[in-house]
């Protein structure tokens, strides 16, 4: 029986009228119409303004959109006009349109821009959100030109964000990537990112792409493959995240599924690496590094620190699968305090991520209920960071975020020990 | 007299004799049976050994809970569990056909429906051990949602899905092996329709509001309203 | 000439040959090519296949703008002969079926022209007025110069009339004053002179600055058409079938209107068509051609556009954007003595880095896209140029006739050459010359005798339209060029690699393509879309046949 091939016919044939091009940007869709257009718009006036002697293409890939996504994309081609003096660009800016298979996930539209990546041969790549409300051109060439002109080989996105946002990425991702893989890339999950084509070639020849961790954040195994395999990685400023309107996926439990659950399991896959990881080091940045704002958000603290409570109480049966003694008792007497006092602590709340992160690896239960139950856990420790830092200043948070790095680096051996035991 | 009661004597010691000549093979073949059902039951037990190693049960059986389940009840690991349950089975199963070749119509009577009943038995325990595989993984999948969403009684929630499944588990297994078949069928039927109809009187009478709530909340266009409340409760972790 | 219906329109069929007669061949061995040398050549013309011979400035001139400065409009500069000469060479090339273009300098004299001293001479001289004076240098303001690397001003201080003078070009050519009715009479004389003799045609330079207006450009003025109007009005009821040839270096938006109705020029060169040829190979990208031929108008049933890839001028880049001109200049210019102006003056094999598949596919694209196709001198042997030379020079060398003495362009001793010959091992004359390109078959000269020949076969290139069908492969242009019922498809190859397309000629369904040059049978069309494979830079013209 023949193989089943990742590439339909007719995008082979558009792929082939394309030829070779220097960049590619990629953009995942389903069900954007709205927003398409105006993405694609944004991204062929870069390729003008930026990489205008450039051979280009822009590859979007579908999920199976039923409102006509697709057609939009090819919609606005410029026409050229009789009143025109001279070219709107240099060079045909390509476009082309696929659907991949498999139903719509993040994994499956990234293997089909990797496969289209390599094969027309591209020297950089960039992946664009069509959600993204704050792209301007400067968003692609920022991505573009690390990889492009710097052979940098992932190129993760950094932002100037308020202080409270992101702290999933702070509190856990960032410092653990850091400790544990040497490279502390601060958006570790982003809709956004660049690389090399090199690195598309690479990723594209694993055999990771049915594993669930990969479909839903394939961004994450991604950068932790280039680390691992010794590739250059940096990060770029984008300027300021703009949240989406539309918030399927940024609750904090599908948030703590995909890319928590990500990173476990590139622990697993990656412990070759890892394991022998000394000292961290700097992750080099294009443009300014990033910033936080300060302005006044209505935060519900009390609530966070009732679902953190509750949470402990009632997952007690679970947690004891999962944590020490030690740790859970721990955790259980702190939960019990009340809201003035009650502070999850750098040093323990290291203790329970690599706990989990060594329950996970061992199987004490079901991967994704872990990963629920520990929900709660971050929580208490989101709700000790806001009480901490309800005025503090930027850098003071940074020096916090140092702390917590350097707690996660002292915690290794610790994670070493468990990890390897039966 | 006296003849006849030597005659007697010989005519019994004969028939003992001939019941004895007629007996002793049957029971040497019974043994013999056994004996090699013994041996097959161990072969058979090495086999399914390996074969569940190549299969890794044990890491599924670990993440589904039933590892947990069976450490809890201290039983052994599931593949020792099959491989044992194989082993006597098989074993059960040549003993029987052994005691069949001894020739007692009656007991060959109660061979005949022990086996019948057999199967019925294995299914059922299957069943129930699905159940209360299923029962711990969706009560603790409940337990978990609604701890995360913030519900005033998770376990409420988990406890009601492991009895519903648990009592759902227990009414197949009983009806598999023809149990009372009716009477379980219709308690079942009973105390199920019972419980739906409480709670909807309970919602729709008593809990009217909570009701609309609850519906505008997960259907309707408050939906946004409520992501967007949310958003100022807790912060975006990405 | 005959002047049937169809012979009225002989320009559209005419492959035109440029040349300056002092660069071709020198009879007399003064080391200046001649007219009597000219006419001695004409039969290589006739086997090259060409049938019009366009001809640079002849005129007695100080020949400080290489004859566009001229200082006697009815005369033939000694240097080149008489007019005697002049007469004989034309016949000539009548007799072999070649029709002949002259320049006629409309815009402008040179400084020595007894007009123009005149002019100067006294405010009060009846020739004052045929050109346009200033007492102040503050007219028009805000008009664009056009030779900016001579040039600061558009106005020229003359000590002898103490006032100053309007030129467009360099200070030595002062502009004629067309608001003037004496001046157009003049201009009207002396074309008529020289169609009286019989020449076929003028090219006539610099037209969109005839007249000037205060508040605008000066340039593509309504005055200024209405003159050419006019001219166009007396040649058609005096010489029926005669041709005027427009040079107005603008936007085909423009310079459309210097077709007027049918009214005003015959022909106009499509300037901006030439430099996108070049990014367009060089880019691997037919986006350059289609969209400048996109926003090119349509032109009237007897308007022509010409077309050329090189000529006696620098490479203009005037007609494109900084973007592409920076572009231009990277790849076809990067040192600097090879810009001039805004512009590159090299020649085509040189730009080609002398690859022949390159100046091929240039040829085939000049023989194939809509339009009077215009060959400069040597480049259908592949000559080169010498960027040292002054101005634009170095693409004005002489012609390269054999490895001998001179090139065999002159017995003169080499230091009395009117220009030094090209001499390197690549494009010097003992590499590249007719004697040796006419010994063999494979040589870039035979080859462009066969495609002349082939573009002569079908008047599809000449008089038909295009449609440009888009593959998504955009490293190949292709075109449809029909007439009537015949149709030709033109696939272009714009890369250095081989490509594989898929065109779609649904419309054309049931035709046999028949390629045009080994005449071979090519699969039938049909519903699917025509896979063809094209070597790096490979062309097909395939005729499509209904039988």
């Amino acid at each position: 029986m023949a193989e089943e091939t990742l590439l339909s016919d007719d995008f082979l044939r558009q792929l082939m009228g394309v030829g070779e091009v220097d960049l590619m940007v990629g953009i995942p869709t389903h069900n954007n119409a709205q927003t398409i257009g105006a993405t694609v718009a944004v991204v062929e006036e870069s390729f003008r303004q930026n990489f205008t002697r450039d051979r280009v293409v822009i590859v979007n890939v579908d999920g199976g959109s039923r409102d006509g996504t697709p057609d939009e994309v090819l919609k606005s081609i410029t026409e050229t006009h009789p009143s025109l003096r001279g070219l709107t660009s240099l060079r045909t800016i390509h476009r082309i349109t696929t659907r991949y298979t498999g139903g719509p996930s993040p994994g499956g539209a990234l293997r089909s821009i990797l496969a289209a990546a390599d094969l027309v041969r591209a020297k950089a790549c960039a992946v664009i959100s069509p959600q993204s409300p704050g792209l301007d051109t400067n968003v692609v060439k920022n991505l573009l030109q690390p990889a492009y002109r710097e052979n940098f080989d992932f190129v993760a996105p950094l932002y100037s964000r308020h202080k409270f946002e992101g702290l999933l990425a702070r509190l856990v991702l960032y410092p653990m990537t850091r400790a544990l893989f040497g490279r502390g890339i601060r958006e570790l999950h982003s809709t956004d990112f660049g690389f090399s084509g090199k690195l598309a070639t690479q990723c594209l020849g694993e055999d990771v792409w049915g594993e669930d961790p990969v479909r839903k954040s394939p961004e994450i195994w991604m950068v932790i493959s280039a680390i691992a395999s010794g590739l250059n990685c940096g990060q770029t400023f984008l300027g300021p995240k703009v949240q989406p309107a539309t918030t399927s996926g940024t609750d904090i439990v599908t948030a703590i599924r995909e890319t928590v659950g990500a990173l476990f399991w590139c622990l697993e896959s990656h412990q070759d690496f890892w394991t022998r990881v000394a000292n961290p080091e700097p992750v080099p940045t294009f443009g300014p590094d990033h910033e936080l704002t300060t302005d006044t958000v209505r935060i519900n603290r009390k609530r966070i620190y009732e679902l953190f409570q509750k949470g402990v109480t009632d997952l007690s049966p679970i947690l004891k699968t999962i944590l020490t003694d030690q740790t859970r008792t721990e955790v259980e007497r702190i939960a019990a305090l009340d809201e003035r006092n009650c502070r999850i602590e750098n040093q323990l709340w290291v203790t329970v991520v690599l706990e989990f992160a060594t329950a996970y690896h061992h199987n004490v239960m079901n991967r994704d209920h872990l990963l629920q139950s520990f929900v709660p856990l971050y929580r208490g420790r989101m709700y000790s960071f806001l009480a901490e830092h309800h005025s503090s200043t930027p850098d003071e948070i940074e020096k916090d975020t140092e702390k917590l790095c350097l707690e996660f680096e002292r915690q290794k051996p610790y994670l070493l020990e468990t990890w390897k035991a039966k | 007299m006296k003849d006849l009661i030597i005659q007697g004597l010989q005519q019994a010691y004969q028939n003992l004799v001939h019941m004895i000549s007629v007996f002793l093979p049957r029971l040497v073949a019974m043994l013999l049976i056994m004996l090699a059902g013994l041996f097959v039951a161990l072969l058979m037990k090495y086999l399914l050994r390996l074969i569940l190693r190549f299969t890794q049960l044990n890491r599924l059986s670990e993440e589904s809970g039933a590892s947990q389940v069976l450490r809890n009840a201290a039983l052994p690991t599931i593949s020792e569990l099959l491989t044992r349950s194989l082993f006597w089975v098989t074993w059960l199963a040549f003993t029987l056909v052994g005691l069949s070749v001894l020739g007692i119509p009656e007991l060959h009577e109660q061979i005949s429906r022990l086996f019948q009943l057999l199967p019925e038995v294995f299914v059922a325990i299957l069943i129930l051990f699905v159940g209360v595989l299923a029962a711990n993984f969706l009560s603790r999948a409940a337990l978990l949602a609604a701890v995360n969403a913030g519900f005033r009684s998770p376990r409420l929630w988990s406890g009601s899905t492991r009895f519903v499944i648990l009592i759902l588990a227990i009414s197949m297994a009983l009806e598999q092996i023809g149990l009372a078949n009716q009477t379980v069928t219709s308690a079942f039927s009973i105390v199920f329709g019972a419980c739906m109809f409480a709670l909807a009187i309970a919602f729709g009478l008593g809990g009217r509001d909570l009701a609309r709530q609850t519906l505008e909340r997960y259907l309707g266009d408050n939906r946004k309203r409520d992501k967007e409340k949310e958003k100022e409760e807790e912060p975006s972790p990405l | 000439m005959a002047t049937g219906t169809d012979q009225a329109l002989w320009y559209k069929d005419a492959i035109i040959y440029q040349l300056h007669v002092r660069t071709f061949y020198d009879s007399n061995n003064d080391g200046i090519g001649d007219f009597p040398g000219l006419m001695q050549k004409l039969d290589y013309l006739q086997e090259l296949g060409i049938n019009v011979i366009w001809l640079l400035p002849f005129f007695p001139s100080p020949l400080r703008d290489d004859g566009y400065d001229i200082a006697n409009y009815r005369a033939i500069h000694p240097n080149y002969g008489t007019l005697e000469d002049f007469k004989a060479f034309l016949a000539a090339a009548h007799a072999r079926g070649i029709r002949v273009i002259i320049e006629m300098v409309l815009n402008h004299t040179s400084d020595q022209h007894p007009w123009f001293q005149e002019s100067r001479s006294t405010r009060d001289n009846p020739k004052r007025d045929w050109y346009v004076w200033s007492d102040a240098d503050d007219r028009y303001k805000g008009v664009r110069i056009i030779f900016l690397d001579t040039e600061l001003s558009n106005w020229a201080w003359d000590p002898v009339s103490k006032s100053y003078y309007w030129h467009r070009f360099f200070s030595h050519q002062p502009d004629l004053n067309y608001d003037n009715p004496e001046v157009f009479e003049e201009m009207w004389d002396v074309m008529k002179f020289w169609l009286e003799i019989g020449v076929d045609a003028f090219r006539l330079d610099a037209v969109p600055y005839l007249i000037e207006r205060d508040g605008t450009n000066c340039e593509n003025l309504p005055e200024t058409h209405a003159v050419i109007k006019k001219l166009r009005k007396r040649l058609d009821e005096s010489f029926p079938g005669r041709m005027l040839l427009a040079e107005a270096n603008q936007w085909p938006a423009d310079v459309r209107a210097y077709f007027g109705d049918g009214d005003e020029f015959h022909m106009a060169f499509h300037f901006p068509l030439m430099p996108r040829i070049f990014m367009a190979v060089q880019l691997e990208d037919r986006k350059p051609i289609i969209e400048i031929l996109e926003q090119t108008p349509q032109i009237p049933e007897n308007s022509q556009w010409c077309t050329f890839l090189r000529n006696h001028d620098e490479l203009t880049l005037e007609m494109v954007t900084d973007i592409e001109r920076d572009y231009m200049y990277d790849v076809y210019a990067r040192d600097k003595t090879m810009r001039l102006n805004l512009g590159i003056r090299r020649r085509l094999a040189p730009m080609m880095d002398n690859d022949r598949r390159r100046i091929q596919l240039l040829n085939l694209l000049l023989m194939s896209l809509p339009g009077t196709p215009v060959l400069y001198y040597g480049d259908e042997i592949g000559m080169g140029d010498n960027v040292y030379l002054g101005d634009r020079n170095g693409v004005r060398t002489p012609m390269q006739w054999n490895g001998g003495w001179n090139g065999g362009f002159s017995g003169a001793d080499p230091e009395r050459l009117y220009s030094p010959l090209i001499s390197n091992p690549v494009f010097g004359y003992q590499a590249i010359n007719v004697e040796a390109q006419k010994r063999s078959p494979h040589s870039l000269l035979y080859w462009m005798k066969r495609l002349i020949e082939v573009r002569k076969s079908s008047r599809v290139f000449s008089r038909g339209t295009i449609e440009f069908l888009q593959p998504s492969n955009h490293r190949v242009l292709a075109y449809v060029r029909q007439f009537g019922t015949e149709k030709v498809l033109a696939v272009n190859n714009l890369s250095s690699s081989a490509q594989a397309v898929e065109l779609d000629l649904r419309n054309y369904k049931g035709s046999i393509p028949v390629e045009m040059v080994g005449r071979n049978l090519f699969p039938r069309i049909g519903d699917l879309p025509y896979l063809l494979t094209l070597g790096p830079y490979q062309s097909f013209w395939f005729r499509l046949r209904r039988i």
